[in-house]
Protein backbone atom coordinates (compact mmCIF):
# COMPACT_ATOMS: atom_id res chain seq x y z
CA UNK A 1 0.00 0.00 0.00
CA UNK A 2 1.15 3.43 -0.89
CA UNK A 3 1.22 6.14 1.71
CA UNK A 4 2.59 9.66 1.93
CA UNK A 5 5.97 10.45 3.35
CA UNK A 6 5.31 11.71 6.85
CA UNK A 7 7.19 13.02 9.84
CA UNK A 8 7.56 9.51 11.29
CA UNK A 9 9.66 8.31 8.34
CA UNK A 10 12.78 10.28 9.23
CA UNK A 11 12.39 8.92 12.75
CA UNK A 12 12.28 5.35 11.45
CA UNK A 13 15.42 6.07 9.48
CA UNK A 14 17.15 7.46 12.55
CA UNK A 15 16.12 4.35 14.48
CA UNK A 16 17.48 2.16 11.68
CA UNK A 17 20.79 3.97 12.03
CA UNK A 18 21.43 2.08 15.27
CA UNK A 19 21.54 -1.19 13.31
CA UNK A 20 24.13 0.32 11.01
CA UNK A 21 26.15 1.35 14.05
CA UNK A 22 25.63 -2.01 15.73
CA UNK A 23 26.71 -3.92 12.64
CA UNK A 24 29.83 -1.73 12.39
CA UNK A 25 30.67 -2.45 16.03
CA UNK A 26 30.07 -6.19 15.57
CA UNK A 27 32.29 -6.19 12.50
CA UNK A 28 35.04 -4.44 14.45
CA UNK A 29 34.62 -6.75 17.43
CA UNK A 30 35.04 -9.75 15.13
CA UNK A 31 37.57 -8.19 12.77
CA UNK A 32 39.94 -6.48 15.18
CA UNK A 33 41.18 -9.58 17.07
CA UNK A 34 41.68 -11.49 13.80
CA UNK A 35 43.30 -8.40 12.30
CA UNK A 36 45.67 -8.22 15.25
CA UNK A 37 46.57 -11.86 14.73
CA UNK A 38 47.08 -11.32 11.00
CA UNK A 39 49.27 -8.26 11.73
CA UNK A 40 51.43 -10.08 14.26
CA UNK A 41 51.82 -13.14 12.03
CA UNK A 42 52.86 -10.77 9.25
CA UNK A 43 55.61 -9.37 11.45
CA UNK A 44 57.24 -12.51 12.79
CA UNK A 45 60.62 -13.74 11.66
CA UNK A 46 58.88 -17.01 10.76
CA UNK A 47 58.58 -17.15 6.96
CA UNK A 48 55.57 -19.48 6.85
CA UNK A 49 53.60 -17.26 9.24
CA UNK A 50 54.35 -14.22 7.12
CA UNK A 51 53.25 -16.08 4.01
CA UNK A 52 50.01 -17.21 5.68
CA UNK A 53 49.28 -13.65 6.76
CA UNK A 54 49.93 -12.28 3.28
CA UNK A 55 47.85 -15.02 1.65
CA UNK A 56 44.91 -14.32 3.98
CA UNK A 57 45.01 -10.59 3.29
CA UNK A 58 45.32 -11.20 -0.45
CA UNK A 59 42.46 -13.67 -0.53
CA UNK A 60 40.03 -11.53 1.45
CA UNK A 61 40.87 -8.31 -0.34
CA UNK A 62 40.69 -10.04 -3.72
CA UNK A 63 37.04 -11.03 -3.28
CA UNK A 64 34.30 -8.39 -3.29
CA UNK A 65 32.64 -7.70 0.01
CA UNK A 66 29.26 -8.50 -1.52
CA UNK A 67 30.55 -11.95 -2.46
CA UNK A 68 31.68 -12.55 1.13
CA UNK A 69 28.20 -11.66 2.37
CA UNK A 70 26.60 -14.09 -0.07
CA UNK A 71 29.17 -16.74 0.79
CA UNK A 72 28.18 -16.64 4.45
CA UNK A 73 24.47 -16.13 3.82
CA UNK A 74 24.10 -19.00 1.34
CA UNK A 75 27.11 -21.00 2.52
CA UNK A 76 26.01 -21.80 6.05
CA UNK A 77 22.67 -23.37 5.00
CA UNK A 78 24.58 -25.82 2.76
CA UNK A 79 26.09 -27.26 5.94
CA UNK A 80 22.64 -27.38 7.48
CA UNK A 81 23.25 -24.30 9.60
CA UNK A 82 20.52 -21.75 9.25
CA UNK A 83 21.86 -18.32 10.01
CA UNK A 84 19.89 -15.12 10.41
CA UNK A 85 20.89 -12.24 8.18
CA UNK A 86 22.59 -10.30 10.96
CA UNK A 87 24.90 -13.22 11.78
CA UNK A 88 25.87 -13.82 8.15
CA UNK A 89 26.48 -10.08 7.83
CA UNK A 90 28.59 -10.01 10.99
CA UNK A 91 30.71 -12.88 9.70
CA UNK A 92 31.15 -11.31 6.28
CA UNK A 93 32.05 -7.88 7.63
CA UNK A 94 34.37 -9.37 10.27
CA UNK A 95 36.35 -11.23 7.63
CA UNK A 96 36.47 -8.09 5.50
CA UNK A 97 37.62 -5.86 8.39
CA UNK A 98 40.15 -8.37 9.66
CA UNK A 99 42.04 -8.31 6.37
CA UNK A 100 42.04 -4.54 5.99
CA UNK A 101 42.83 -3.84 9.65
CA UNK A 102 45.46 -6.59 9.58
CA UNK A 103 47.12 -4.96 6.61
CA UNK A 104 47.01 -1.47 8.16
CA UNK A 105 48.43 -2.67 11.46
CA UNK A 106 51.04 -4.93 9.87
CA UNK A 107 52.28 -1.96 7.87
CA UNK A 108 52.33 0.27 10.95
CA UNK A 109 54.37 -2.24 12.95
CA UNK A 110 56.72 -2.74 10.04
CA UNK A 111 57.26 1.00 9.64
CA UNK A 112 58.92 1.25 13.04
CA UNK A 113 62.64 1.34 12.25
CA UNK A 114 64.77 -1.68 13.11
CA UNK A 115 66.95 0.67 15.17
CA UNK A 116 64.11 1.08 17.69
CA UNK A 117 64.21 -2.68 18.24
CA UNK A 118 67.97 -2.55 18.63
CA UNK A 119 67.93 0.40 21.02
CA UNK A 120 65.35 -1.27 23.26
CA UNK A 121 67.18 -4.60 23.07
CA UNK A 122 70.43 -2.92 24.04
CA UNK A 123 69.01 -1.82 27.40
CA UNK A 124 67.98 -5.40 28.09
CA UNK A 125 64.27 -5.39 27.25
CA UNK A 126 62.56 -8.66 26.35
CA UNK A 127 60.60 -9.05 23.12
CA UNK A 128 57.27 -8.48 24.85
CA UNK A 129 58.60 -5.41 26.69
CA UNK A 130 59.95 -4.01 23.43
CA UNK A 131 56.53 -4.37 21.84
CA UNK A 132 54.68 -3.05 24.86
CA UNK A 133 56.74 0.04 25.63
CA UNK A 134 58.52 0.97 22.42
CA UNK A 135 57.10 -0.54 19.24
CA UNK A 136 53.31 -0.66 19.73
CA UNK A 137 52.95 2.89 21.17
CA UNK A 138 54.67 4.25 18.07
CA UNK A 139 52.76 1.93 15.73
CA UNK A 140 49.42 3.01 17.23
CA UNK A 141 50.13 6.62 16.34
CA UNK A 142 50.90 5.67 12.79
CA UNK A 143 47.95 3.29 12.48
CA UNK A 144 45.22 5.47 13.98
CA UNK A 145 44.42 7.78 11.03
CA UNK A 146 44.13 4.92 8.49
CA UNK A 147 42.17 2.86 11.01
CA UNK A 148 39.66 5.67 11.50
CA UNK A 149 39.52 6.03 7.73
CA UNK A 150 38.76 2.34 7.39
CA UNK A 151 35.99 2.52 9.99
CA UNK A 152 34.32 5.18 7.84
CA UNK A 153 34.49 2.87 4.84
CA UNK A 154 33.05 0.12 6.98
CA UNK A 155 30.10 2.25 8.13
CA UNK A 156 29.20 3.05 4.54
CA UNK A 157 29.78 -0.51 3.36
CA UNK A 158 27.40 -1.95 5.95
CA UNK A 159 24.72 -0.74 3.52
CA UNK A 160 25.55 -3.88 1.51
CA UNK A 161 23.98 -5.95 4.28
CA UNK A 162 20.65 -4.73 2.92
CA UNK A 163 20.92 -7.29 0.10
CA UNK A 164 20.84 -10.22 2.52
CA UNK A 165 17.83 -8.81 4.29
CA UNK A 166 19.48 -7.20 7.28
CA UNK A 167 17.43 -4.11 8.10
CA UNK A 168 19.88 -1.29 8.65
CA UNK A 169 19.73 2.26 7.38
CA UNK A 170 19.82 1.52 3.66
CA UNK A 171 17.31 -1.36 3.86
CA UNK A 172 14.98 0.80 5.93
CA UNK A 173 15.36 3.48 3.26
CA UNK A 174 14.51 1.00 0.50
CA UNK A 175 11.35 -0.03 2.31
CA UNK A 176 10.30 3.52 3.02
CA UNK A 177 10.95 4.50 -0.58
CA UNK A 178 8.87 1.59 -1.81
CA UNK A 179 5.99 2.46 0.49
CA UNK A 180 5.94 6.18 -0.22
CA UNK A 181 7.15 6.30 -3.82
CA UNK A 182 9.39 9.18 -2.78
CA UNK A 183 12.81 7.63 -3.34
CA UNK A 184 14.68 10.88 -3.84
CA UNK A 185 13.59 12.42 -0.55
CA UNK A 186 14.16 9.17 1.30
CA UNK A 187 17.61 8.51 -0.09
CA UNK A 188 18.59 12.12 0.52
CA UNK A 189 17.76 11.53 4.16
CA UNK A 190 19.62 8.23 4.14
CA UNK A 191 22.65 9.95 2.66
CA UNK A 192 22.44 12.75 5.20
CA UNK A 193 22.39 10.25 8.05
CA UNK A 194 25.47 8.40 6.74
CA UNK A 195 27.15 11.76 6.37
CA UNK A 196 26.24 12.76 9.94
CA UNK A 197 27.88 9.57 11.15
CA UNK A 198 31.01 9.74 8.98
CA UNK A 199 31.82 13.42 8.88
CA UNK A 200 32.84 13.67 12.55
CA UNK A 201 35.19 10.76 11.88
CA UNK A 202 36.71 12.59 8.90
CA UNK A 203 37.34 15.60 11.10
CA UNK A 204 38.77 13.40 13.83
CA UNK A 205 41.02 11.60 11.34
CA UNK A 206 42.35 14.93 10.02
CA UNK A 207 42.98 16.08 13.56
CA UNK A 208 44.92 12.89 14.27
CA UNK A 209 46.94 13.27 11.12
CA UNK A 210 47.92 16.82 12.04
CA UNK A 211 48.92 15.72 15.49
CA UNK A 212 50.93 12.87 14.02
CA UNK A 213 52.86 15.23 11.79
CA UNK A 214 53.71 17.23 14.87
CA UNK A 215 55.77 14.09 15.66
CA UNK A 216 54.23 13.35 19.06
CA UNK B 1 89.59 -12.40 34.36
CA UNK B 2 89.20 -10.09 31.42
CA UNK B 3 85.95 -8.13 31.21
CA UNK B 4 85.60 -8.89 27.51
CA UNK B 5 87.27 -11.87 25.89
CA UNK B 6 87.04 -12.81 22.20
CA UNK B 7 88.65 -16.01 20.95
CA UNK B 8 88.78 -16.69 17.20
CA UNK B 9 85.47 -14.96 16.65
CA UNK B 10 84.03 -15.39 13.15
CA UNK B 11 81.04 -13.46 11.79
CA UNK B 12 79.54 -14.23 8.39
CA UNK B 13 76.55 -12.88 6.47
CA UNK B 14 75.89 -15.77 4.12
CA UNK B 15 79.13 -16.16 2.17
CA UNK B 16 80.41 -12.76 3.13
CA UNK B 17 82.91 -12.94 5.96
CA UNK B 18 82.90 -9.80 8.09
CA UNK B 19 85.04 -10.96 10.99
CA UNK B 20 87.64 -13.55 9.99
CA UNK B 21 89.14 -14.45 13.30
CA UNK B 22 89.20 -11.88 16.01
CA UNK B 23 91.01 -12.27 19.32
CA UNK B 24 90.69 -9.54 21.87
CA UNK B 25 90.96 -9.24 25.59
CA UNK B 26 89.85 -6.16 27.45
CA UNK B 27 90.43 -5.42 31.12
CA UNK B 28 88.32 -3.33 33.45
CA UNK B 29 89.13 0.38 33.12
CA UNK B 30 90.59 0.13 29.63
CA UNK B 31 89.53 2.55 26.94
CA UNK B 32 89.94 1.02 23.54
CA UNK B 33 89.47 2.92 20.31
CA UNK B 34 88.83 0.92 17.16
CA UNK B 35 89.64 2.56 13.87
CA UNK B 36 89.57 1.31 10.30
CA UNK B 37 87.98 1.80 6.91
CA UNK B 38 84.24 1.34 6.51
CA UNK B 39 83.48 -2.31 5.91
CA UNK B 40 86.47 -3.49 7.93
CA UNK B 41 84.16 -5.06 10.52
CA UNK B 42 84.62 -2.63 13.39
CA UNK B 43 80.94 -1.86 13.97
CA UNK B 44 80.06 -5.52 13.57
CA UNK B 45 82.61 -6.39 16.23
CA UNK B 46 80.92 -4.00 18.64
CA UNK B 47 77.44 -5.31 17.81
CA UNK B 48 78.57 -8.89 18.41
CA UNK B 49 79.81 -8.00 21.89
CA UNK B 50 76.31 -7.21 23.18
CA UNK B 51 74.66 -9.90 21.10
CA UNK B 52 72.92 -7.63 18.57
CA UNK B 53 74.64 -9.83 15.99
CA UNK B 54 75.23 -13.54 16.49
CA UNK B 55 78.62 -15.07 15.74
CA UNK B 56 79.22 -18.20 13.66
CA UNK B 57 82.18 -19.60 15.51
CA UNK B 58 84.63 -18.80 18.27
CA UNK B 59 84.01 -17.75 21.84
CA UNK B 60 82.82 -14.41 23.12
CA UNK B 61 82.71 -13.82 26.86
CA UNK B 62 81.51 -10.60 28.42
CA UNK B 63 81.62 -10.24 32.19
CA UNK B 64 81.70 -14.04 32.42
CA UNK B 65 78.63 -14.51 30.18
CA UNK B 66 79.11 -16.60 27.03
CA UNK B 67 77.46 -14.35 24.45
CA UNK B 68 77.96 -16.98 21.70
CA UNK B 69 75.86 -19.49 23.66
CA UNK B 70 72.17 -19.25 22.74
CA UNK B 71 71.28 -20.45 26.24
CA UNK B 72 72.91 -17.44 27.88
CA UNK B 73 70.74 -14.70 29.32
CA UNK B 74 71.48 -11.89 26.89
CA UNK B 75 68.90 -9.65 28.54
CA UNK B 76 70.74 -9.60 31.84
CA UNK B 77 74.01 -9.07 30.00
CA UNK B 78 72.71 -6.17 27.93
CA UNK B 79 71.53 -4.46 31.07
CA UNK B 80 75.22 -4.31 32.08
CA UNK B 81 76.65 -3.47 28.66
CA UNK B 82 75.77 0.03 27.51
CA UNK B 83 75.48 0.64 23.78
CA UNK B 84 75.34 4.02 22.08
CA UNK B 85 74.39 4.14 18.41
CA UNK B 86 75.52 6.39 15.59
CA UNK B 87 71.92 7.52 14.99
CA UNK B 88 71.11 8.02 18.73
CA UNK B 89 67.94 5.88 18.49
CA UNK B 90 66.08 7.62 21.27
CA UNK B 91 62.44 6.61 21.68
CA UNK B 92 60.64 9.47 19.88
CA UNK B 93 57.31 8.98 21.64
CA UNK B 94 58.78 9.41 25.13
CA UNK B 95 60.27 12.45 26.82
CA UNK B 96 63.90 12.52 27.94
CA UNK B 97 63.09 11.39 31.46
CA UNK B 98 61.06 8.39 30.26
CA UNK B 99 63.70 7.52 27.66
CA UNK B 100 66.18 7.17 30.50
CA UNK B 101 63.94 5.61 33.16
CA UNK B 102 62.46 2.98 30.84
CA UNK B 103 65.40 0.60 31.24
CA UNK B 104 65.77 0.86 35.03
CA UNK B 105 62.02 0.62 35.71
CA UNK B 106 61.17 -2.13 33.22
CA UNK B 107 64.31 -4.22 33.08
CA UNK B 108 65.55 -3.71 36.64
CA UNK B 109 62.09 -3.24 38.22
CA UNK B 110 63.28 -0.11 39.99
CA UNK B 111 60.62 2.15 41.57
CA UNK B 112 59.89 5.13 39.33
CA UNK B 113 60.97 7.69 41.91
CA UNK B 114 64.40 6.13 42.22
CA UNK B 115 64.79 5.77 38.45
CA UNK B 116 63.83 9.42 37.96
CA UNK B 117 66.54 10.44 40.42
CA UNK B 118 68.98 8.26 38.48
CA UNK B 119 67.88 9.97 35.25
CA UNK B 120 68.56 13.36 36.83
CA UNK B 121 72.06 12.26 37.88
CA UNK B 122 72.80 10.80 34.44
CA UNK B 123 71.55 13.97 32.73
CA UNK B 124 73.72 16.10 34.99
CA UNK B 125 76.72 14.05 33.88
CA UNK B 126 76.00 14.84 30.24
CA UNK B 127 75.10 18.44 31.05
CA UNK B 128 71.44 18.33 30.02
CA UNK B 129 69.53 18.39 33.28
CA UNK B 130 67.29 21.23 32.07
CA UNK B 131 66.06 19.10 29.13
CA UNK B 132 64.54 16.39 31.30
CA UNK B 133 61.00 17.00 30.03
CA UNK B 134 61.88 17.70 26.39
CA UNK B 135 61.05 15.27 23.60
CA UNK B 136 63.82 13.95 21.32
CA UNK B 137 62.64 15.98 18.32
CA UNK B 138 63.10 19.17 20.32
CA UNK B 139 66.81 18.47 20.81
CA UNK B 140 69.80 18.98 18.54
CA UNK B 141 71.74 15.95 17.32
CA UNK B 142 74.45 16.52 19.90
CA UNK B 143 71.90 16.80 22.70
CA UNK B 144 70.09 13.67 21.53
CA UNK B 145 73.35 11.78 21.53
CA UNK B 146 74.12 12.98 25.05
CA UNK B 147 70.67 11.81 26.18
CA UNK B 148 71.40 8.44 24.55
CA UNK B 149 74.61 8.28 26.60
CA UNK B 150 72.64 9.17 29.73
CA UNK B 151 70.13 6.42 28.88
CA UNK B 152 72.97 3.91 28.87
CA UNK B 153 74.59 5.36 32.00
CA UNK B 154 71.36 5.02 33.98
CA UNK B 155 71.65 1.24 33.65
CA UNK B 156 74.98 1.46 35.54
CA UNK B 157 76.82 -0.56 32.91
CA UNK B 158 80.14 -2.21 33.63
CA UNK B 159 81.29 -1.43 30.09
CA UNK B 160 80.07 0.93 27.39
CA UNK B 161 80.23 0.43 23.65
CA UNK B 162 80.14 3.43 21.33
CA UNK B 163 79.45 2.89 17.65
CA UNK B 164 80.70 5.93 15.70
CA UNK B 165 78.61 8.14 17.90
CA UNK B 166 79.79 11.43 16.43
CA UNK B 167 79.61 10.43 12.75
CA UNK B 168 76.04 11.64 12.23
CA UNK B 169 76.62 14.97 13.97
CA UNK B 170 77.26 18.38 12.49
CA UNK B 171 80.93 19.26 13.06
CA UNK B 172 80.15 21.97 15.61
CA UNK B 173 78.24 19.45 17.75
CA UNK B 174 80.98 16.82 17.91
CA UNK B 175 82.89 18.58 20.69
CA UNK B 176 80.10 18.49 23.27
CA UNK B 177 79.70 14.72 22.84
CA UNK B 178 83.44 14.03 22.96
CA UNK B 179 83.70 16.09 26.17
CA UNK B 180 81.12 13.81 27.79
CA UNK B 181 83.11 10.76 26.71
CA UNK B 182 86.29 12.27 28.06
CA UNK B 183 84.76 12.95 31.47
CA UNK B 184 83.45 9.36 31.58
CA UNK B 185 86.94 8.14 30.73
CA UNK B 186 88.34 10.16 33.64
CA UNK B 187 85.81 8.53 35.98
CA UNK B 188 87.22 5.15 35.04
CA UNK B 189 84.45 3.78 32.79
CA UNK B 190 85.53 0.83 30.67
CA UNK B 191 84.90 1.85 27.07
CA UNK B 192 85.15 0.41 23.61
CA UNK B 193 84.71 2.99 20.86
CA UNK B 194 84.54 2.75 17.13
CA UNK B 195 85.55 6.20 15.99
CA UNK B 196 86.83 8.40 13.22
CA UNK B 197 88.03 11.04 15.66
CA UNK B 198 91.78 10.32 15.55
CA UNK B 199 92.77 13.14 17.86
CA UNK B 200 90.25 12.00 20.41
CA UNK B 201 91.49 8.40 20.15
CA UNK B 202 95.06 9.51 20.61
CA UNK B 203 94.25 11.66 23.63
CA UNK B 204 91.86 9.39 25.52
CA UNK B 205 92.36 5.76 24.49
CA UNK B 206 94.61 3.47 26.49
CA UNK B 207 94.87 1.20 23.47
CA UNK B 208 94.06 1.64 19.80
CA UNK B 209 93.09 -1.16 17.40
CA UNK B 210 93.24 -1.00 13.63
CA UNK B 211 90.71 -3.29 11.94
CA UNK B 212 91.40 -4.35 8.39
CA UNK B 213 89.85 -7.15 6.28
CA UNK B 214 87.95 -8.60 9.24
CA UNK B 215 90.88 -8.97 11.61
CA UNK B 216 92.64 -6.82 14.19
CA UNK B 217 95.50 -5.85 11.92
CA UNK B 218 97.55 -3.85 14.36
CA UNK B 219 97.21 -2.57 17.90
CA UNK B 220 99.20 -0.64 20.45
CA UNK B 221 99.22 2.16 22.95
CA UNK B 222 97.89 5.39 21.51
CA UNK B 223 101.32 7.01 21.33
CA UNK B 224 103.15 4.11 19.65
CA UNK B 225 100.23 3.40 17.37
CA UNK B 226 100.07 6.86 15.84
CA UNK B 227 103.80 7.76 16.01
CA UNK B 228 105.23 4.51 14.73
CA UNK B 229 102.70 2.40 12.81
CA UNK B 230 104.26 -0.98 12.03
CA UNK B 231 102.27 -2.11 9.02
CA UNK B 232 101.98 -0.61 5.56
CA UNK B 233 98.14 -0.76 5.74
CA UNK B 234 97.95 1.28 8.93
CA UNK B 235 100.44 3.82 7.55
CA UNK B 236 98.28 4.22 4.44
CA UNK B 237 95.11 4.49 6.49
CA UNK B 238 96.54 7.08 8.88
CA UNK B 239 97.96 8.95 5.93
CA UNK B 240 94.54 9.16 4.29
CA UNK B 241 92.60 10.21 7.38
CA UNK B 242 95.08 12.54 9.02
CA UNK B 243 95.65 14.75 5.96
Amino acid sequence: MIRDLSWVDPLYLVFALRWTILLTLLALAGGAPIGLLVASLGNTSHATSRLASRAYIGLVQGIPLLAWLFLFFFGFPIFGIDVPGWLAATCGFSVYSSAFLGEIWRGALQSIPRTQWEASASIGMSHVEQLRYVIIPQAIRIATPPTVGFIMQLIKNTSLAAVIGFVELTREGQMTAAATLAPLSVYLMVGALYFALCYPLTVYSRFLERRLHGAR
Amino acid sequence: MALVELRSVVKRYGDHIVLKSVDLSLEKGEIIAIIGRSGSGKSTLLRCINGLESIQSGELLVDGVAVHDSKSDLRALRARVGFVFQSYNLFPHLDVERNITLGPTIVKSMPYQKAAELARVALRRVGLEEKIHAYPDELSGGQQQRVAIARSLAMSPSIMLFDEITSALDPELVGEVLRVLESMAKEGMTMLLVTHEMNFARRVATRVLFMNEGVIWEQGTAAAFFEAPKTEELRNFLGSVLN
